[in-house]
């Protein structure tokens, strides 16, 4: 406990000595191998700010959240599912989860699952869309629970997928968050134009002879892939909040869509800074321990509170004066 | 492109909705240079014309020939405009930002707007008059700015023919001048428009072919020819309802529902 | 320890987790179906997310303020678990409306900051206040097992209040859903009629979570009332009948979750647990619910496609008829000749013949097959029809090559109301634009 340089610090320590031990790692003279638990925390949370912001704007923007969100809850089936067809075969610890290649995998085919048994119930059963999400993604992370009992006997494993283990973080999560915030980056950015007439002008851009179905898969898949990066350490419902929360309150404060996504991307970094040293704060000057996960969703619906105030074409304020 | 040339060519298209026929066995021929108003009551398939001439939707069968081709080949001959109802206006996206989509069809895939695609962009708003809200943001637009810049981007398309779905509804006298004007002009350079319009009092005024619709096909000609009481009568007239609901009959027995 | 099935309702251990459910389930149901005609199904599912820092809260402060009991703490869970709820319908509500946010992610976003604020909340319990930590968390996924009597008897007054509720304001809660425009000019209150819908939504999700837990109630709201739905268009009905599925389902969860694993170690596996009841119930509800979207009677997918087989035989059956009408009167024709007409096979065909000699449509003499004077009268109309709606389509402005196909598939759609619109409009046509005779109707 005490090789951690942050043990017992007060908030604005934890913020100079975090810059100052930036520096350090960017210039080389503090290794990598050496970032302490709390440094972890913070970068994970700004790379899940980082792909929250991608993802999440064209997923506000198509309207597209309630599927994201019961693809994060579906995902938990794909993990135990996973985690049973290979018990046999591997000799993994469970509690540190599976290889990241085989959770990967297994979000991609939850996420595709999810999405077309969900326009099946719509189009050949004639469903309401918001029933056809509903039951879908209950009845399947019911399934999850329950396969999660019957194979493990151990049901932390389910509270663990809804309110992550942010303590329990290590270096090894940083790479793999940082492998998927780049592999979001890359896909929206080389296809950002299609996107965004995508997700505005459907029309415009089926008689342009783009694939709709295959960008609204796409970001399914994205979102499947960066839900498992988030899973761990903020939990799947919390991780709702990075990709909805962000792009929301971006949106109040800016007009134009690159800078929407800069915005959320910004706005979630802050929230994960602050939210990680009033943690630490938190614990060493009053005792209390906190859920950091907690607090930055908190936080994040504090930033939409004040954008809402002070929105310069929608607050609150502004419509007073 | 040739001005008698046969602009668009449709045979025997027919168009289902789940199930439903929304368009019946349509057969017509129109030639070049006109501007051609697609007159028809309300549900009578004047949309779903224009979006499986796109391949918007999927055809039941026919066959769709714009200047002998069919429309995968002379995609970039064709642009569309929409109904403004169809686009969501809170996007984040300034005037300037839509009316340069008009190029992403001719850009394909991933590659990015240059700077001679701007300057087209610039100048396109300027000929609908829209060049002060380039910045804009777009839901701070009223209904007729938002009409020319759909039209704008029509513009910068650099089409052939030219598929409109209501540009008039919804918008200011002023507004529907400007467009009519834009649209002779359009004529005058040789090209084809299709308009969906809603407002019989004004067909034998702005436009010079007429298409009527009621799931089939009621006529197509020159207004002076074809445009008459008679024609009027079948396509909003009362026998036209009974094509509807032999249209929901048909859906009924093939999807099986009591 | 082999559970009978009226142990569940008699056991001191089982019963309250049994019937406890089953009315939670009921509650659920009702409103359900409430959500689902207005589109609003996924409601259920933010506001259920919303409860979790309503109840952590109240869970903190009551011990210290109040009194530790038992009771006292179910009561004021329930009170916390519905003010919160009702602060996250606000919430919503001014998003959507004030903010202009898209109403799903109003939805998501509301849903995730405030189960954010109550994971914030008991994370400072979880070492100070271990024992309410551990009661809290069940809130989660539910855990129907420890539900006690006393839960059973509020669940119940809640319930009863529900019901009522519901059943003083059907006729204006059915005609506000119906046509809002109308039940205003009617002096219908609709926004007294939608608080009480929301309120009766959030009390629904306050006793359910408790059972099924936060994240699978809003399943519970939305299989029963889906459902239902395939079984009738009547809202009384469909309250009916969801009521009941939510109530079976209730208590199959709870029935499945011991007995399975039972039958599993009588068969001869480990299974030494009990599956978690919230999720059962949930599976049962989502089985029937399958079960209804297959074989409902009416809107079945079975029952649409058998229909659907049905029709397509009918077309076959006149087909042939008409065939034969047109070869004329009297006429007579060996099987060698139906075989060659269509690409059926042999066998088909025999059995074609077969069924419309049965139906007394056709008979058969010396190896001869003919129609009977039944068949001929039908197969007349049939091409009445047929001929008719060609007249029609010309009539429109079709070309008359191009009328064929459609009269076609028509001639076995047009029912006779619209065998007699069409004769009245075109004024009863002989001919066909073909200039074939149209057979007259027979009356």
């Amino acid at each position: 406990m005490n090789l951690n340089p942050y043990w017992g610090a007060g908030f604005f320590h934890v913020l100079a000595l975090f810059f100052k031990r930036l520096f350090l790692f960017l210039t080389g003279q503090l290794s990598w191998q050496q970032m302490a638990s709390d440094e972890v925390q913070i970068f994970v949370l700004v790379l899940l700010s980082f792909a929250s912001a991608l993802i999440g704007t064209f997923l506000v923007l198509k309207r597209m959240t309630m599927l994201a969100n019961s693809l994060s809850h579906t995902i938990l089936l794909g993990i135990v599912i996973a985690y049973v067809v290979l018990l046999p075969f591997s000799q993994e610890n469970p509690s540190h989860g599976l290889s990241i290649e085989v959770l990967l995998i297994a979000s991609l085919i939850t996420g595709v699952i999810t999405t077309v048994l969900t326009q099946l119930m719509t189009h050949l059963m004639k469903l309401q869309e918001d029933a056809s999400i509903g039951l879908i993604f209950t009845s399947l992370f019911a399934l999850g629970i329950i396969a999660v009992t019957v194979f493990t006997r151990n049901a932390h494993i389910g509270i663990e997928a809804i309110m992550g283990n942010i303590d329990a973080l290590h270096f090894n999560d940083l790479k793999i968050m940082g492998l998927i915030g780049a592999v979001d980056f890359v896909v929206i950015m080389l296809f950002f134009k299609e996107f965004k007439i995508v997700s505005f002008d459907s029309g415009l851009a089926r008689s342009c002879g783009y694939p709709i179905q295959f960008f609204n898969y796409l970001l399914m898949v994205l979102t499947s892939a960066t839900a498992i990066g988030a899973f761990r350490a903020v939990g799947v419902l919390l991780f709702l909040a990075f990709l909805v929360g962000l792009p929301l309150t971006a949106r109040l404060l800016t007009q134009r869509l690159h800078k929407m996504i800069l915005l959320a991307f910004v706005i979630g970094t802050v929230c994960s800074i602050v939210a990680v040293a009033l943690s630490r704060h938190l614990l060493s000057i009053y005792k209390m321990p906190l859920s950091t996960s907690g607090l930055v969703v908190t936080l994040i619906g504090c930033t939409y509170f004040l954008a809402c105030l002070f929105s310069p074409h929608r607050g609150i304020l502004k419509r007073r004066s | 492109m040739k001005n008698n040339e046969c602009a668009l060519k449709v045979e025997q298209l027919t168009v289902n909705y789940d199930k439903t026929p929304v368009l019946w066995d349509i057969s017509f021929e129109v030639p070049g240079g006109k501007l051609v108003g697609i007159i028809g009551p309300n549900g009578a398939g004047k949309s779903t014309l224009l979006k499986s001439l796109l391949d918007m939707t999927p055809q039941l069968s026919g066959k769709v020939e714009f200047f002998g081709e069919p429309f995968k080949k002379v995609r970039r001959k064709v642009a569309y405009v929409p109904q403004r109802s169809s686009v969501d206006w809170d996007f984040p996206v300034t005037a300037f930002d839509v009316v340069l989509m008009g190029r992403f069809g001719k850009l394909g895939l991933l590659k990015w707007p240059v700077a001679a695609d701007r300057e087209a962009a610039r100048h396109a708003l300027e000929m609908v008059g829209m060049l002060p809200f380039a910045e804009r943001q777009i839901s701070q637009l009223s209904g007729g700015q938002q009409q020319r810049l759909f039209i704008a981007r029509a513009l910068l398309q650099d089409a052939d023919i030219y598929l409109m779905d209501e540009p008039f509804s919804g918008v200011d006298m002023a507004t529907e001048q400007a467009i009519i004007a834009l649209m002779d002009a359009l004529k005058a350079k040789g090209k084809t428009l299709f308009v969906v319009h809603h407002d019989l009092s004004s067909v034998d005024r702005y436009f010079d072919w007429v298409i009527m619709l009621n799931t089939c096909l009621i006529a197509c000609g020159p207004v002076a020819e074809v445009f008459h009481a008679e024609s009027i009568m079948r396509a909003f007239g009362k026998e036209g309802i009974l094509l509807g609901e032999a249209a929901k009959l048909t859906q009924t027995k093939t999807s099986g529902i009591n | 320890m082999n559970t009978a099935f009226l142990d569940f309702f008699i056991d001191p251990v089982l019963r309250a987790p049994t019937i406890g459910s089953m009315l939670m389930c009921l509650a659920a149901s009702f409103v359900g179906v409430l959500a689902f005609v207005r589109r609003r199904s996924l409601l259920g599912e933010a506001l259920s997310h919303c409860a979790y820092p309503g109840v952590v809260i109240s869970a903190l402060i009551t011990p210290l303020f109040f009194s530790a009991s038992e009771e006292a703490l179910a009561l004021a869970v329930l009170i916390g678990a519905f003010c919160s709820g009702v602060i996250g319908l606000w919430v919503i509500d001014k998003l959507e409306h004030r903010f202009r946010v898209s109403d799903d992610a109003a939805l998501c976003f509301v849903l995730a900051i405030f189960f954010g604020v109550g994971v914030l909340v008991a994370s400072r319990i979880q070492i100070t206040h271990a024992l309410i930590y551990r009661k809290i968390q069940v809130f989660i996924y539910g855990q129907a097992a420890t539900m006690t009597d006393s839960h059973v008897y509020m669940y119940s007054g809640l319930v009863l209040l529900s019901a009522t509720i519901l059943f003083c304001f059907y006729r204006e809660i059915q005609v506000s859903f119906f046509d809002r425009q109308f039940a205003k000019s009617i002096g219908i209150r609709t926004r007294l009629v939608d608080r009480v819908l929301f309120f009766l939504l959030v009390l629904a999700i306050v006793i359910g979570i408790r059972s099924v837990g936060v994240v699978l109630m809003a399943g519970m709201l939305i299989s029963p009332a889906v459902a239902a739905r395939q079984f009738t268009h009547s809202l009384k009905w469909m309250f009916c009948i969801a009521g009941l599925v939510g109530a079976v389902s209730g208590f199959l969860g709870n029935f499945f979750s011991i007995a399975l694993p039972e039958w599993g170690k009588k068969a001869g596996f480990d299974w030494d647990f009990i599956l978690p009841t919230g999720p059962m119930i949930l599976l049962s509800s989502v089985t029937i619910c399958f079960f209804a979207l297959f074989f409902a009677p009416d809107r079945g997918l079975l029952s649409r496609f058998c229909r659907i087989v049905k029709f397509r035989d009918r077309c076959i059956l006149e087909n042939v008829l008409k065939s034969m009408w047109r070869k004329g009167e009297g006429a007579k024709v060996s099987f060698k000749e139906f075989a060659s007409w269509a690409s059926y096979s042999q066998f088909f065909t025999f059995f074609l013949l077969l069924r419309l000699r049965r139906q007394g449509w056709m008979e058969k003499k010396q190896n001869l097959f003919c129609l009977t004077s039944d068949g001929r009268l039908r197969a007349a109309h049939i091409v009445r029809l047929h001929r008719l709606w060609e007249v029609y389509l010309v009539h429109m402005g079709q070309k008359a090559e191009k009328v064929h196909r459609s009269a076609e598939e028509m001639e076995h759609i047009i029912t006779p109301e619209l065998e007699k619109e069409l004769t009245d409009l075109l004024k009863d046509p002989r001919q066909d634009p073909h200039h074939q005779p149209i057979p007259r109707k027979e009356v």
